[in-house]
């Protein structure tokens, strides 16, 4: 897979119209779009009458709260985990599958210009 | 003619006649007319218990037909039509035969009316099932597929044990609904347990699935664990503890899931978490917790082998199905991120995708029977579910960075087995009913609802954002080439450690021991040898003559006595 035979005019038409994603500034207008999406989203908790099985549920932008939050906590928490669980691939040895490769014989790997 | 038949026979007798059908095309299109008589055959099925067999004065029911057992029955026989379509470049014997006697086995557990019944196919679906994890031929999937048949096989055995007290207490074998409360009930729920792949008795599910063949995950994410649930569903239905157990199922393999690195393990964590949905509204047993079980088993037998079929493909195509290794591979493979990411929405519960449909019967009968703390669980576990089958499987594989890889698009027929799962998934998103109409209890239920939609799409489009923030800022984890520890640490490294260091201080003691009476009795023999032996001090008083004397000495008492007597 060498680089300079890498072309994008032979992707496949789907996969080159999905290269926008990675022009330069379409990550900041992903994540700007989201934002906005996210404040309509908790705006829009307004148009309504809110009843849910729990008072807590009544507020305005519960679940965005909940969400975001929860995201985060969790994030935190499982990077924290990892500092203790984490191992080397070859932890159980190099009789377990972590540290093997999948049998060639098994796959078929093409490129996509083959 | 057909429905004479019990469903699993189907199975068996193709698995039979397959070795005869000529590898390649024909046997493949074999592989799939199977699924769909099968298919056609529950679909038809009148409600009643049919097909009854004796044995050793028992009667067992093959096929105790209901709305639950049918429900199960037609994902499975849908979701063996869908792997073997995703397999059709399979010319493998072996995994072949192990995936139609797994299929049946599940099917006929499904439609058992007795705990002997359910006893048979319980251990029909872990022989045949390992042998999907074996046929990767390694010896990593070796060692695995060893660990993953002793659990299954000690799950069925304390099936049995517990049907044995069971009927010894009751007198009957009927697979009905129990109450925890004697042995025999807690060994039921115990061996239902392990297959559930409950916290702690979970590991072997995230162990053995990523070791398996890339067609035998799809195939192994669909049977052994919804058997398990339906087994649930059908034994203990209402029983409290089931809501805790699976509050805990569905929030702590998430953390797992977030660290993992081998994306195949990724999906089994999620797909464990999801089973703890399943498992609190079985515990919550109303009918219509219930009915979110199954339609939320039924959704994600289609999303979560979706899940796999799209990793399996990058596998397949690249080699590995590590996150660390992916990244970037949407451009040369932009239907497989396409049905990854229907899949990702699936599992998410995106309005529109079937897991939108199916979660929130069982999260509002949390919230309707005044379970706060588990409510809070569960939406705690749908904002993690994004995070790890949502959001890492597809943008680690398919965006992120640009790993390099330009693996040409998955084979034609594994597309059009994802593109079936990922239309179905989406249909059954659009229009519910559908699913709906086949659920144990009638449902009136309407997800569509201002309060609903709004509520989840902030959940998520909150939980994205924060994802957005945590990359930009760098505090999200990186991925590395690691793996982390769990339960089966205990059984891999502990126990074989705490044994080794217990054999050898044995073997020390042992050595010690022997060798201190050596030492003494040698010390005692050479010590009466110095003083007694030929060249001991005592040998040296004791010229040939004296021993003369003495037997003169003896001669002459034994005279005595004899003139004396």
């Amino acid at each position: 897979m060498s680089k300079q035979k890498d072309d994008p005019a032979n992707y496949p038409a789907l996969g080159r119209m999905m290269l926008w994603v990675d022009k330069p500034g379409s990550a900041n207008k992903i994540f700007w779009g989201l934002t906005i999406a996210s404040i309509l989203a908790f705006l829009a908790d307004f148009t309504y009458e809110k009843h849910g099985n729990f008072h807590i549920a009544e507020i305005p932008g519960f679940y965005g709260i909940f969400g975001f939050v929860a995201f985060t906590a969790l994030i935190l928490i499982a990077k924290t985990l990892r500092v203790f669980i984490k191992r080397p691939e070859d932890y159980y040895g190099d009789k377990a599958i972590d540290a093997e490769d999948y049998p060639e014989d098994q796959l078929d790997k093409v490129d996509y210009d083959a | 003619m057909l429905d004479q038949i019990p469903t699993a026979f189907l199975f068996f007798a193709a698995a039979i006649a397959v070795i005869a059908v000529p590898k390649g095309p024909i046997r493949n299109s074999f592989m799939l007319l199977v699924p769909i008589i099968a298919g056609y055959q529950v679909w038809n099925l009148d409600a009643g218990i049919s097909s009854q067999v004796e044995l050793f004065g028992f009667t067992l029911d093959l096929m105790r037909v209901d709305k639950l057992s049918r429900a199960f029955a037609l994902i499975f026989a849908l979701a063996a039509f869908l792997g073997n379509l995703y397999a059709w470049h399979l010319r493998d014997t072996v995994q072949q035969v192990a995936a139609l006697i797994y299929a049946g086995s599940a099917i006929g557990a499904v439609f058992a009316g007795d705990l002997i019944t359910l006893f048979f196919y319980w251990e029909g679906t872990a022989l045949a099932s390992v042998f999907l994890i074996w046929a990767r031929r390694t010896e990593g999937s070796y060692n695995t597929g060893m660990r993953y048949l002793i659990i299954q096989i000690a799950s069925g055995v304390v099936l049995l044990a517990g049907a044995a007290l069971v009927y010894r207490e009751t007198g009957s074998i009927t697979f009905e609904n129990m109450t925890l409360g004697s042995l025999g009930t807690w060994l039921i729920f115990l061996s239902f347990g392990v297959k559930a792949a409950f916290p702690l008795l979970h590991n072997w599910l995230q162990d053995s699935y990523p070791a398996a063949t890339i067609t035998g995950t799809v195939i192994l994410s669909t049977f052994t664990t919804k058997l398990a649930i339906y087994a649930l569903a059908r034994g203990f239905a209402g029983t409290e503890i089931l809501i805790y157990i699976g509050a805990i199922m569905a929030v702590f393999p998430i953390f797992f899931a977030v660290i993992g690195n081998d994306l195949r393990r990724v999906l089994s964590y999620g797909l464990n978490s999801q089973l703890g949905f399943m498992v609190v509204g079985i515990g919550i047993g109303t009918e219509m917790a219930l009915n979110g079980t199954a339609a939320h088993a039924v959704a994600s037998v289609l999303y979560q082998s979706l899940l796999f079929m799209s990793v399996g493909a990058v596998l397949y195509r690249t080699g590995t199905s590590k996150a660390t290794e992916l990244g970037g591979l949407y451009r040369t493979m932009p239907l497989t991120a396409v049905f990854c990411m229907v899949g990702a929405a699936s599992i998410s519960a995106f309005p529109l995708f079937s897991g939108f449909v199916t979660k929130p019967l069982i999260i509002d009968e949390a919230g309707a029977g005044n379970y706060p703390i588990v409510w809070a669980a569960l939406i705690f576990a749908s904002a993690g579910v994004l995070l790890h089958s949502g959001i890492k499987v597809p943008f680690f594989t398919f965006f992120a960075r640009d790993s390099g890889l330009r693996p040409k698009e998955a084979p034609s027929h594994m597309l059009l087995a994802m593109g079936f799962t990922a239309a179905i998934s989406i249909y059954i998103g659009i229009s519910p009913n559908f699913l709906y109409s086949l659920l144990p209890y009638d449902v009136e239920y309407h997800p569509y609802t201002t309060g609903h939609v709004v509520g989840q799409l902030q959940l998520l489009l909150f939980a994205l954002l924060a994802f957005g923030v945590l990359m930009r800022t760098g505090i999200h984890p990186p991925e590395i080439r690691a793996i982390n520890l769990d339960t089966d640490w205990t059984y891999r490294r502990f126990l074989p450690n705490v044994i080794g260091t217990v054999a050898r201080s044995m073997s020390k003691v042992w050595a010690l021991n022997s060798t201190f009476w050596h030492r003494t009795i040698s010390s005692v023999i050479s010590r009466l040898n110095n003083s007694h032996g030929p060249e001991g001090r005592m040998a040296q008083v004791w010229p040939t003559g004296s021993m003369v004397l003495w037997i003169a000495i003896l001669l002459g008492i034994t005279l005595i006595v004899n003139f004396v007597s």
